[in-house]
């Protein structure tokens, strides 16, 4: 989410549950933070965690609050000390700001997973201004260091620093984790994955949702409980399904993560209906549940994370473009790779990605402006790729 | 081209270029294989298996050098590759992309048996991985573990204290890696790892670093320094990618008796040198002349880099009773060691003190961005330790970008207005 879509996290502001589940999520996207400073208030400890590939499961287990950090303001004047312009993702440059103003200091934890190279070096970034000056009201730190390749001896080393994190969650709440709690836990979880997957559902192929809202109404689970969640967003899915559907192209966004909705609204303004974005923050939240009937659910934890979550580390291409190649061929119209200014990642991507869909004939348009502030002459190209593509 | 003062200088350039060539008539002629790697990979396993290597950085530093980065990086983007994707780690790989062996440095590369990079940044599985099916070549990747605990001043644990450096599952899981790509070896060479063949080559490495680790003192400790930065380069790196070979032990040799021998004769590279300049970052390739442009009007002398400074502090390992897991720590930091906090900045204030340096210029390289972190660490620890810093924004190979005159006018400015009355400041003070 941008600056300008943030609110103020005021946890005291939070909608009484009169309010219609959908804007009860949406004020929740909206306001990220304010879940955690509620929990962080009651004395809960609240574990922040900088993306997607960190077991949320295991937090919960340990009895401490987990949230996605997603506020911050990515110009922060104090950034420009210690980062370096124009090399680091927003959304990174974001959180770094918050965790060095002191933003961040109602957790007990942030914990970063090795979910992408720029969030190690986040890592070693605070972990060195905490050093160099100790007064900054930096959260403590933790690396969950998950490596992505596809081999054996990744798996170990996934799983045997998933036991660490395990007992560093321990420690950090004086919970023991054990099986119920883990189950416990796994349950909760997938439960508000089987509701974003229903959420899913009604995006593709009849689209009775626009991205924007679907997007809004996803990104909620990572900011609340997932309890609470999934019972808001199965009310909310209940209130769609008896919606008409919604006209318009149905556009698959690819390329970087987008954690925010500039791109989606741009979209739909110029007629197209966004089904699907190959990210983490939209389609490819949920993906499979848990097996909760696991003997070893702490290992089924891990494979969830370490199997079925998308990272730009993970390799090799056939399994990287799995999902991508799979759902461009299901009810696309058109495909939108969205590569910001500062990638240096995705772009490698995109050649073998465009000449997937080239050889599909599926027509795809690039977007290299920053999604947050897209110029007239961007705009202008977005009405007329719409208004070309073919509905097939 | 920048002048060369030494005669190892020479010898390590026409090595470079002989062994080339003899490269290329064995894969062509004798059909022997050899692999293309990145410039942090485990050479050692490589030598002892005796599959000849290229560096993806050495052949990108030559096609820069013979300024032919833009008609291959514009080859890269004409196929749909951004212009704001990696330059220095994919040069190499668009002069094959490129398929043009006519334009090609030496004739180009042949097909390689294998290639392999240590996956320290999120573009180099693809990169390889599109440069391998270009060749129709295996490649190998090594995962790279992330370091969450990092002692102050590791350059004092590195030689013999390494087992304790360095966080044990790191290590382990690093000496696993290896374990793949030397089978991956022993399957393209048909030949038997033997691991006490890896143990006499590390302590040759040990000796060929001590050699380069005297003469770095030398050139900290004499009155004005005998060896200009870019032959330094030169002559460790020639060495460094065959390290622990007969030839590069007895370069180093060389290169460290040619040094001696200049000391004691009160030989400068400079005779005015009056300003010590520190060099932070890979070496602007395609303009080399830039290291010398300012000692006529300055005395400004650029006397260190990474390169060879890296050699004593980031090889050198005593205790080899398991040369793979000394290897394995010589390897799995090399990134947070040389670029980023808080070992790259600790590590270069350290060293900008003992070669008693009087400026920095750090490289930004924004072709390369994940190259460029950790910089403003580095440039904040120079200056809170009195060394005025230059930020220079460029890459390291291309040209395209680089605007020779601004930049040397630049420098200038920076020498005269910051520099020099610094300087004066302290002398007075002192």
């Amino acid at each position: 989410m941008r600056t300008s879509d943030m609110k103020n996290s005021d946890f005291t502001a939070k909608p009484r549950n009169t309010i219609a589940p959908i804007d009860r999520l949406i004020w929740h996207y909206e306001n990220p933070d304010a879940e955690a400073m509620a929990a962080a208030a009651g004395n809960v400890p609240v574990v922040g965690v900088t993306s997607n590939t960190a077991p949320w499961e295991l937090i919960r287990a340990a009895g401490a609050f987990p949230c996605v950090i997603n506020s911050g303001n990515p110009n922060y004047p104090d950034i420009g000390t210690f980062m370096e312009e124009g090399v680091f993702e927003e959304r990174i440059r974001a959180i770094f700001g918050a965790a060095i103003s002191g933003d961040l200091q109602h957790l007990s934890l942030l914990l970063i997973p090795r979910t992408s190279e720029q969030e190690y070096k986040l890592y070693l970034y605070l972990r060195e201004v905490a050093r160099q000056d100790p007064t900054r009201r930096i959260p403590p730190l933790y690396l969950y260091d998950m490596l992505h390749t596809r081999s054996p001896e990744s798996y170990s080393y996934g799983l045997e620093r998933t036991l660490c994190l395990k007992e560093r969650l321990e420690e950090l709440t004086g919970k023991r984790i054990d099986d119920a709690a883990l189950l416990y836990a796994v349950r909760e979880s997938n439960s508000a994955r089987k509701a974003i997957r229903k959420l899913l559902s009604l995006r593709n192929p009849v689209p009775r949702v626009t991205g924007t809202e679907a997007l809004t109404l996803i990104g909620a689970s990572f900011f609340i409980s997932r309890d609470e969640y999934a019972h808001l967003a199965g009310q909310a899915v209940e209130m769609i399904e008896g919606r008409a559907p919604v006209a318009g192209k149905r556009v698959m966004i690819a390329g970087s993560p987008l954690n925010h909705r500039g791109l989606h609204h741009a979209l739909e303004k110029h007629g197209a209906v966004v089904v699907a974005e190959d990210d983490w923050w939209g389609s490819r939240s949920a993906g499979m549940d848990i097996a909760d009937g696991s003997d070893d659910l702490l290992k089924a934890i891990f494979e969830k994370y370490y199997l079925d979550a998308p990272s730009p580390r993970v390799f090799p291409f056939e399994i990287a473009d799995a999902w991508f190649q799979e759902e461009s061929t299901h009810g696309i119209d058109g495909v939108v790779f969205y590569l910001p200014p500062e990638d240096c990642v995705v772009g490698w991507d995109y050649p073998r990605r465009r000449r997937f869909l080239d050889e599909r004939r599926i027509p795809h348009l690039l977007m290299r402006e920053d999604a947050g502030s897209i110029s007239e002459e961007c705009h202008e190209q977005i009405e007329r790729f719409v208004n070309n593509i073919c509905i097939r | 081209m920048a002048e060369k003062q030494l005669h190892c200088t020479l010898a390590a350039g026409e090595h470079q270029k002989a062994w080339f060539a003899q490269l290329r008539k064995d894969v062509f002629e004798k059909q022997r294989p050899y692999a293309i790697i990145q410039a942090d990979m485990p050479f050692e396993l490589f030598h002892v298996m005796e599959v000849p290597v290229v560096s993806n950085q050495y052949w990108a530093a030559i096609i820069s050098a013979k300024r032919l980065s833009g008609y291959y990086l514009d080859a890269l983007n004409s196929m749909g590759f951004h212009e704001g994707l990696c330059r220095y780690c994919s040069l190499a790989a668009a002069s094959t992309l490129a398929n043009d062996p006519e334009h090609a440095p030496w004739g180009g590369l042949p097909k390689p048996a294998l290639l392999s990079a240590r996956l320290t940044c999120d573009c180099l599985q693809r990169v390889f991985a599109i440069w391998a099916e270009a060749f129709g070549s295996e490649c190998l990747f090594i995962d790279n573990p992330g370091a969450a605990d990092l002692p102050p001043r590791w350059w004092e644990f590195s030689r013999y204290h390494w087992r304790e450096l360095f966080e044990e599952h790191r290590l382990k899981f690093t000496v696993t890696q290896f374990q793949n790509l030397i089978e991956a070896l022993e399957r393209v060479t048909g030949r038997q790892f033997q691991i006490d063949r890896l143990r006499d080559l590390m302590e040759r490495v040990n000796r060929q670093e001590e050699y380069f680790e005297e003469a770095l003192q030398m050139i900290c400790s004499a009155p004005r320094t005998p060896v200009r930065m870019h032959e330094q380069v030169a002559n460790v790196m020639a060495a460094q990618w065959k390290r622990g070979s007969d030839w590069a032990v007895e370069h180093a040799r060389t290169f460290r008796d040619e040094i001696r021998n200049r000391v004691r004769q009160g030989v400068a590279a400079c005779p005015g040198e009056r300003l010590r300049l520190m060099w932070v970052g890979a070496g602007i390739w395609h303009d080399t002349d830039f290291y010398t442009a300012f000692e006529e009007e300055f005395g400004a002398v650029f006397v260190w880099s990474m390169y060879l400074a890296f050699g004593p502090d980031g090889y050198i390992r005593y205790g080899l009773d398991d040369p793979l897991l000394a290897l394995a720590s010589r390897t799995v930091s090399m990134n947070e060691q040389l670029h980023n906090p808080p070992w790259a900045n600790e590590w270069i204030v350290h060293q900008a003190k003992l070669h008693r340096i009087d400026a920095a210029l750090v490289l930004t390289p924004m072709g390369t961005r994940p190259a460029a972190t950790g910089n403003r660490f580095i440039e904040r620890a120079l200056e809170q330790a009195g060394i005025p810093v230059l930020p220079v924004v460029a890459d390291m190979v291309d040209a395209r970008d680089w605007d020779p005159d601004a930049m040397r006018l630049k420098v200038s400015e920076f020498l005269r207005h910051r520099v020099l009355p610094h300087l004066n400041s302290a002398r007075r003070h002192s």
